[in-house]
């Protein structure tokens, strides 16, 4: 139970670049979530402690935001856009594709804790739809074929570093604008990669 | 028709790595910034916002000197960016966060020198994790170098900037609930009054909240002044914007153009037509908030005035186009079940009406619909959106429960035999 | 300045104070608009949209909701178009979507706005087909609050309460949009002393009370406004009853006092009122047997005892009346020729601060002070309504000085709060009072309301003395003394003398007394002197103890009379801590024999030809007041007039005479937790448990140095062993244990000398009895 010593310290520096403590909340759940993978009542009761307010409102914030997971997902989120423009580019057909490969259901993950399933709303890709992300690193341009030889890769492969750009040339497509040098960073985890976070690694 | 390039010319002139801060630098980045800070006068860089005439690139539109112009005095006063871009259709903050994060700071920090203020937060919308990720690389950058901290660029000025990621919440883009989001509460939006950000944002500080392509226009107005700005687009839409065009079109993309051609002209060239050569049945003009256009309407100006006077409006610029092959139901249910998602509960007929909208779709798309279901629909959204006109009335805080409505009055309005099309006909209640 | 606003609503020109919202305008004018978050004491939130109201823009009608929007001179108002009747049916649809259809079996039927909104606004026919949302059933969200989330229609006025009003945000929404719920952390209930005003508001049928569920039958429910005599606060309370059984209390809005709140307690605390346990015939002690008599019988026996006696005290407790203050008063000054010696059931007693350079505050003027000051026990505990009241004073800007170790319930919201550095273990203050760092600047010159009272029973008064004379001579100071039990302030300008349980153990013994009468009180078993108070009271040959309950203290009479309790069976008044008097009125009938302590005095004063004319209520009430101008007497005729509902504010004379406590060392702070081991709590089933538990607090550092390795621990001294636990409480500073004393048998140990604590690892630890 309880957070680390190392993790804590991460929490306080994170809190220090805030003029309130509170505004800490949304980043210390992130980092939460990178460490469980969702928002577990024990990280809950670590945090409401460190910025100062009660479980329960902690928990009311955190619920309040679908990236806040309240069950454990798997290595990988695989978010797929079921919105406008998406809708209109046959999500469907790639929402069916995740769908059979993992065997889930909207919000599941599969017993081995390797993919979690979800349609989400729209991820900004709408060029390139339709568009999925993994672990948050958007692919575009997708095709069911592509969708599915995707979804093989990341079982076959188990990258622990997820990166857009590698996917993007493997089984994207169109994209919604040009994305400028390859960038090797990607995320470790199904939450956001991002410095502060520390949830960011360099593909080696 | 040609784009005109002012926010996207430094990333065009350098694809593989405008992110980068030497790459910025040799496009003469972070020049302008620092002959302001260190030889012009806040009341100045204000003048040239006010000359440019720019509104607003988050969706209102409102004038953004004037904003500026609102900003309560106060010790402390914050600036906040959103980034929470989520608007289905919509991805241009995206691109300039990802291709050219510098001249967002550059724009902070002439902002803030403006407004005479210390702190700025980036609120970025959590699933845009590379862009934060160039973002974070970028401020991280600019304070190596001195442009953020203490003393920028020598001057007795300090600047702080904190990159602030969302967490999957539509809502938060709306200012004041992103104003919540930041302070680390649910993101429900305020009410206004008495929760104005100018006068009572940030905790309860004036606080000023503006788009990431606003606040990167702000270095080319005030390095080739608010006149020359002005000159540009039409009158009451001035300047460039980048428009996201998706749906069924052959190039789909961010463009930058100057405000005032059609539609059509638009999804000609620039979008080579739309795909398969076929007809335009209906489009989004400005985001999945805003009521469609029929594909005879593509005459319409892209003008922030033209498409409201069409009772649309032009919103966060993002242009959707749907051919004539399109299940205009599906793409409705669509709509209404993403605000559905998207409501963050606090009023009564946004939470309730909403999902009640949904299911009502729901049934009708997939042959369960009832012929009483389309009076129903609309009463339904009457009791969001009294008199369903436009700009809307609403029964609720925020826009975001009136937008649902639009999807059905565009479906009603015109295409209501599609509606009825999809509806058993021997189920009469 | 404050000109008054003219509004036009409806056609018609109407006037309000300014700065007023227009639903609260049109309210003070007989314009109801309908409304469910909305809530006159918590900030607006405009989320219900069920006040929606049309006004007049530059840009054409416009709908807005009145309980946001705030009234402008010659603002135009429709309540009644069309487009609001829309809107409000519109609202009221959505909210049923959604809502069971659970009036039949639902304790807020009746009394539920939303149902008669239905009735009067609602469609017939539901157009919702679809499924509506599930929730499990009831859920307990605390040991006397349940929750039922399918009749939630999330006005948010619960988590508004805990939030802004009693400072414990234990409860609050989960989820978004459709899927939003109100609901607690698991494992952390909504343990909050104020937990009941959240069901009160409630506008349905969403949180219960584990004491009304399926209680109510509103179509006989009986009620009257009384005042809650749980402690000194007085709030004013609304008694239910139905076939002559209380079933409920409710917070009355009064603006001076309780502004609508109450504490659990003085809400929850009437159960015991129907307990098989009461009361409900004379008991007389025959060969150490209690037996079954007559009230004449003891009237025939005290009498000739009397005679034979004159050395005769009183022990009384502060759940009477100013009336029967009177009686007992006008009773002992015709017994004997000497001073009446009456001895208060409270051992923090001390003769406060009422001499006449001292301005005393009302409530009230805590909203007006720059500053406020607190040292005193602990509110939240001991003076629960009074505490929200301080927090609402913070809340609107005032400063907040707390001088500890009690009162850590402040530490939140104190400006400052001073413990260890300033104040010793002891609860003694040192000399460098001006000297406070950074405090001056609040304090001097500025309007001060000082909150004063013992901290502890251990504290010397002079210790106290030198907070205010340094307030007094900085600031423009205001005193609110604070005591803490019942109708002590009653008592204080009822009875010609007044002593406290100090007092009474070292004085009261067989030597001086031959007759003792003990009143509602239980000093065994909630005073710290109980073991002397036990020892003196068994060596006096007669005591005659008038009392609810059978209890440690009751049972060492040789009579007890069975009485009627304040709450609801009863008529009479109460003075409260700013010495407002307001009604105490009966509604049910007492058990059995059961009498009200009055009548049974006067009763024996008649048997005994004392000829003292207190025979009825009506002259007690009269002499209660004597002196006083005639306006402002609190007697029955002018207490009910309508404009003196919340009582009247008087200046009385007090007198008290307690011996001068010169603080006695004590390595523990002792005082009293809000639910005690009290026998009225214990017979209230759906409380008795808050108040069983015993345990200590101190910080976490305190808590190491005894190396216990357990938070089971065995406080013992001599033959007193208590098993306790240790809770970890770190708003307590370094060193400081405290010890509640109003749990049982904690208040058995000689606090004076140490107590050893150990880790508790025998189960089968001694208990004392
Ligand atoms: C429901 C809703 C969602 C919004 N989403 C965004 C958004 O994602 N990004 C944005 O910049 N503005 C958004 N806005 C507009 C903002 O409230 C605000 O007007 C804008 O950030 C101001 O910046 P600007 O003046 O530079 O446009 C939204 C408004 C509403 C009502
Ligand atoms: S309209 Fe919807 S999103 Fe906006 S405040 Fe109301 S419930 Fe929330
Ligand atoms: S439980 Fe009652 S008070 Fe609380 S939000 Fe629901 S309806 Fe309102
Ligand atoms: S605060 Fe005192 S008077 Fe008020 S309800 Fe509680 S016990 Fe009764
Ligand atoms: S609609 Fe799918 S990415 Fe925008
Ligand atoms: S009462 Fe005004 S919105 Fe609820």
């Amino acid at each position: 139970m309880s957070w680390e010593d190392s993790l804590l310290k991460q929490a306080r520096e994170i809190i220090d670049m805030y003029p309130q403590k509170r505004s800490a909340v949304g980043p210390l759940l992130h980092l939460a979530q990178s460490k469980d993978g969702y928002i577990s009542d024990d990280s809950i009761s670590v945090i409401s402690k460190l910025v100062g307010i009660t479980e329960v409102q902690l928990k009311s914030v955190s619920t309040f935001y679908s990236m806040y997971k309240q069950e454990p997902t798997g290595k990988y989120l695989l978010s797929v856009c079921k919105s406008i423009s998406c809708e209109i580019n046959k999500s469907d057909e790639i929402i069916d594709v995740v769908k059979d490969f993992t065997g889930l259901n909207n919000n599941e993950t599969d017993k081995n804790g390797l993919f979690t399933f979800e349609a989400v709303e729209c991820i900004g890709a709408c060029g390139g739809a339709p568009a999925m992300q993994v672990n948050y690193e958007t692919v575009e341009g997708l095709s069911p074929n592509n969708t599915l030889k995707l979804c093989e890769w990341l079982k076959k492969e188990l990258p622990e570093v997820v990166v857009a750009e590698e996917m993007q040339e493997d089984f994207g497509g169109y994209k919604s604008f040009d994305w400028a040098i390859s960038d090797q960073s990607g995320t470790t985890g199904s939450v956001p990669g991002f410095q502060t976070l520390k949830t960011t690694k360099e593909r080696n | 028709m040609k784009e005109t390039l002012l926010l996207t010319k430094h990333m065009r002139s350098n694809p593989e790595d405008s992110h980068l801060i030497e790459v910025y630098e040799k496009s003469n980045g972070y020049k302008t910034a620092k002959k302001v800070l260190l030889q012009e006068s806040p009341e100045k860089v204000l003048e040239e916002i006010k000359d440019s005439n720019i509104r607003g690139r988050g969706g209102a539109g409102f004038p953004t000197g004037i904003k500026w112009g609102f900003l309560a005095e106060d010790e402390e006063r914050y600036l906040v960016i959103n980034a929470d871009e989520s608007e289905p259709g919509t991805f241009k903050d995206r691109i300039l966060l990802e291709r050219d994060p510098h001249q967002l700071i550059e724009g902070i920090i002439i902002t803030c020198f403006a407004a005479n203020i210390k702190n700025a937060f980036i609120y970025i919308r959590g699933e845009y994790a590379k862009p934060a990720r160039r973002v974070q690389n970028a401020v991280e950058q600019a304070y190596q170098k001195g442009y953020l901290g203490k003393k920028i660029f020598g001057s007795d000025i300090d600047l702080d900037v904190v990159v602030h990621l969302g967490a999957g919440a539509y809502i938060c883009g709306e200012e004041t609930a992103l104003l919540n989001s930041l302070e680390g509460r649910r993101g429900e939006p305020r009410l206004k009054p008495p929760y104005f950000p100018a006068v009572k944002g940030l905790y309860m500080k004036p606080t000023l909240v503006n788009n990431v392509e606003t606040i990167s226009s702000v270095p080319w107005i005030v390095e080739n002044t608010g006149k020359e700005y002005n000159k540009l687009g039409v009158e009451g839409s001035t300047g460039t914007r980048i428009f996201s065009l998706s749906g069924h079109i052959n190039t789909p993309g961010n463009y930058e153009i100057e405000m005032g051609s059609s539609f059509g002209e638009f999804v000609e060239t620039l979008g080579n037509g739309v795909r398969n050569g076929k007809d335009v049945k209906a489009y989004i003009p400005g985001g999945a908030s805003a009521p469609w256009f029929r594909g005879d309407q593509l005459d319409i100006k892209m003008t922030i005035d033209d498409v409201a006077n069409n009772n649309s409006m032009l919103g966060s610029g993002a242009v959707v186009i749907m051919d004539e092959e399109t299940n205009l139901v599906s793409a409705a249910k669509s709509i209404v079940s993403f605000f559905a998602h998207e409501s963050c509960g606090q009023c009564t007929p946004c939470r309730e009406g909403t999902t009640w909208l949904e299911m009502i779709l729901e049934r009708v798309a997939s042959g369960r619909g009832r012929t009483s279901d389309i009076d129903l629909l609309l009463d339904v959204c009457d009791n969001i959106s009294p008199g369903l006109s436009w700009p809307p009335k609403m029964t609720t805080i925020c826009p975001l429960g009136p937008s649902a409505v639009s999807p059905i009055t565009s479906l009603m309005n015109d295409f209501r035999d599609e509606v009825e099309s999809l509806i058993p006909t021997k189920i009469l209640l | 300045m404050n000109e008054n606003v003219k509004i036009n609503v409806n056609g018609t020109e109407i006037q309000s104070a300014p700065n007023k919202l227009l639903i609260e305008a049109c309210e003070d004018s007989g314009i109801h608009i309908p409304r469910f978050c909305w809530h006159k004491r918590l900030d607006p939130v405009g989320m219900c949209r069920m006040c929606l109201v049309e006004i007049e823009t530059p840009r054409g009608k416009m709908l807005v909701p009145s309980c946001t929007t705030n009234i402008t001179d010659d603002m135009v108002v429709d309540t009644e178009s069309d487009v609001v009747k829309k809107a409000q049916e519109g609202v009221l649809e959505f909210l049923l979507i959604n809502h069971p259809l659970d009036c039949p079996v639902c304790d807020k039927a009746g009394e539920c706005p939303l149902q008669d909104q239905t009735m009067s606004y609602g469609p017939g026919e539901s157009r919702f087909v679809e499924e509506k949302r599930h929730f499990e059933k009831p859920i307990p969200i605390s040991e006397i609050i349940l929750l039922d989330r399918e009749r939630c229609i999330l006005c948010a006025r619960c988590t508004r309460f805990s939030d802004e009003i009693s400072g414990d945000p234990l409860i609050e929404f989960i989820q978004r949009g459709n899927k939003t719920e109100v609901n607690t952390f698991p494992n952390e209930p909504f343990k909050s002393y104020f937990s009941g005003n959240t069901v009160q508001i409630c506008p349905v049928g969403a949180l219960t009370s584990t004491s009304y569920r399926f209680k109510a039958r509103p179509w006989d429910l009986k009620s009257v406004r009384s005042t809650c005599s749980g402690c000194p606060v007085g709030c004013s309370i609304e008694l239910n009853s139905s076939q002559n059984k209380m079933l409920r209390i409710l917070g009355v809005d009064n603006d001076n006092v309780n502004q609508g709140w109450m504490c659990d307690k003085g809400r929850y605390n009437f159960e015991y009122l129907n307990s098989d346990l009461r009361l409900t015939s004379p008991l007389k002690k025959i060969n150490g047997e209690f037996q079954k008599t007559t009230i004449k019988d003891i009237y025939s026996d005290l009498d000739e005892i009397l005679k034979n006696n004159n050395n005769v005290k009183f022990l009384l407790g502060t759940n009477i009346t100013n009336e029967e203050y009177v009686s007992f008063n006008e009773f002992a000054k015709k017994l004997t020729d000497e001073e009446p010696s009456f001895y208060i059931n409270d051992d923090l007693l001390y003769e406060g601060f009422f001499e006449d350079d001292i301005q005393l505050a009302k409530i009230n003027d805590l909203n007006e002070a720059d500053t406020v000051v607190v040292w005193s026990e602990d509110l939240k505990e001991n003076l629960p309504v009074l505490y929200l009241r301080v927090r609402q004073a913070v809340k609107n800007g005032a400063k907040l000085i707390v001088f500890g170790h009690s009162n850590s319930t402040l530490l939140d919201i104190a400006d400052y709060f001073y413990t260890d550095d300033v104040i010793s273990k002891n609860f003694e203050i040192g000399d460098s009072l001006p000297m406070l760092e950074g405090v001056e600047k609040f304090i001097n010159d500025k309007n001060v309301t000082a909150i004063i009272g013992k901290s502890t029973p251990f504290q010397a008064d002079e210790s106290i003395k030198k907070l205010v004379s340094y307030l007094q001579k900085y600031s423009n100071l205001k005193i609110l003394n604070a005591f803490s039990t019942g109708n002590v302030y009653g008592a204080f300008h009822t009875l010609s003398s007044i002593k406290n349980l100090s007092d009474f153990s070292e004085e009261v013994n067989s030597d001086n007394t031959d007759v003792l009468f003990v009143v509602g009180a239980d000093p065994i078993g909630k005073s710290i002197y109980s073991n002397q108070i036990k020892k003196n009271i068994k060596d006096i040959d007669n005591v005659v103890c008038l009392d609810l309950f059978i209890h440690e203290t009751s049972e060492l009479g040789n009579y007890i009379i069975p009485t009627s309790s304040t709450l609801g069976e009863k008529e009479g008044t109460f003075t409260n801590i700013e010495f407002r008097t307001s009604r105490i009125d009966k509604l049910v009938p007492s058990p059995g024999q059961a009498l009200s302590d009055w009548e049974f005095i006067s009763g024996l004063s008649n048997f005994m030809k004392l000829d003292n004319n207190i025979d009825s209520l009506e002259e007690l009430n009269i002499k209660a007041y004597e002196g006083l101008a005639q306006q402002t007497k609190p007697i029955f005729d002018n207490l009910d007039k309508p404009s003196n509902l919340d009582g009247i504010l008087n200046n009385f004379e007090v007198n008290i005479s307690t011996s001068e406590n010169s603080g006695t060392n004590c390595d523990y702070f002792v005082g009293k937790k809000l639910y005690g081991d009290n026998v009225t709590i214990r017979y209230s089933h759906s409380i008795s448990l808050l108040g069983a538990k015993q345990f200590i607090e101190a910080n976490n550092s305190t808590i190491s140095k005894l190396n216990l390795n357990s938070t089971k621990c065995l406080l013992s001294q001599d033959e007193v062993e208590v098993p306790v636990d240790f809770i970890e409480n770190e708003k307590l500073s370094d060193g400081i244990i405290f010890i509640p004393i109003n749990r049982r048998n904690l208040n058995k140990f000689d606090f004076s000398k140490k107590i050893s604590i150990t880790p508790n690892h025998s189960k089968a630890a001694l208990n004392v009895n």
